[in-house]
């Protein structure tokens, strides 16, 4: 992997961090009131979840380099045949 | 008959709402992919000026916003010129430390006449 690809994965790992944090501690707000008598554990849950969804992404998008992907390895088989 | 059904209808709008909520958020992309939770991102700091402007005009206050400076930090390019500072300082250490020793013995032997 390049250090511009590198690069450009790192930021978008940061930008989707952010995004899903805030998507989750917005959910987490919206069931906390609605729900469960503005108590803090959604919110925190909902953080988490977020945060976690974003770490998933990031470790698949930084080993989506290394991983053979499907469309190229029909190409291969029908260089092999 | 109306008091035992505004728990059910009470139940039914918060289920509304909290199913809304995550429609609209799984809809807009949020909770996707790394490319769409960053152009999630790229569009909604692309709408804060024009929405802050229009509440302002709304509120009646015309001041004016500074504008937000584009700061364009990549964590790469900030590490790699790190390690580069590090291991040229390091290089020119065993020298620096040898000029400063001569200046520091230069200096107590002229303090010393």
């Amino acid at each position: 992997m390049s250090e511009r690809e590198l690069g450009r994965k790192l930021d978008r790992c940061l930008a989707d961090g952010v995004i899903k944090l805030g998507t989750g501690l917005g959910l987490g707000i919206v069931f906390s009131v609605l729900f469960f008598k503005r108590h803090t554990w959604p919110i925190s849950l909902g953080s988490g979840a977020g945060l976690g969804m974003a770490y998933s992404n990031c470790q698949n998008d930084l080993r989506s380099h290394y991983l053979l992907h499907r469309n190229q390895k029909v190409g291969l088989d029908e260089e092999t045949t | 008959m109306a008091a035992k059904l505004l728990p059910v209808v009470k139940l039914a709008t918060k289920v509304g709402i909290a199913g809304g909520a995550v429609y609209v958020a799984y809809d807009s992309g949020l909770l996707g992919g790394s490319e769409q939770g960053s152009e999630a991102l790229q569009k909604a700091r692309a709408a804060v000026p024009p929405a802050i402007e229009e509440w302002m005009k709304y509120f009646g206050l015309q001041t004016q916003l500074p504008t937000i400076p584009n700061i364009e930090f990549s964590p790469v390019q900030a590490w790699n010129s790190g390690v580069r500072w590090s291991i040229s300082r390091l290089s020119e250490a065993p020298t620096k430390a040898g000029e400063m020793t001569t200046q520091g013995v230069q200096y107590v032997r002229e303090l010393l006449k």
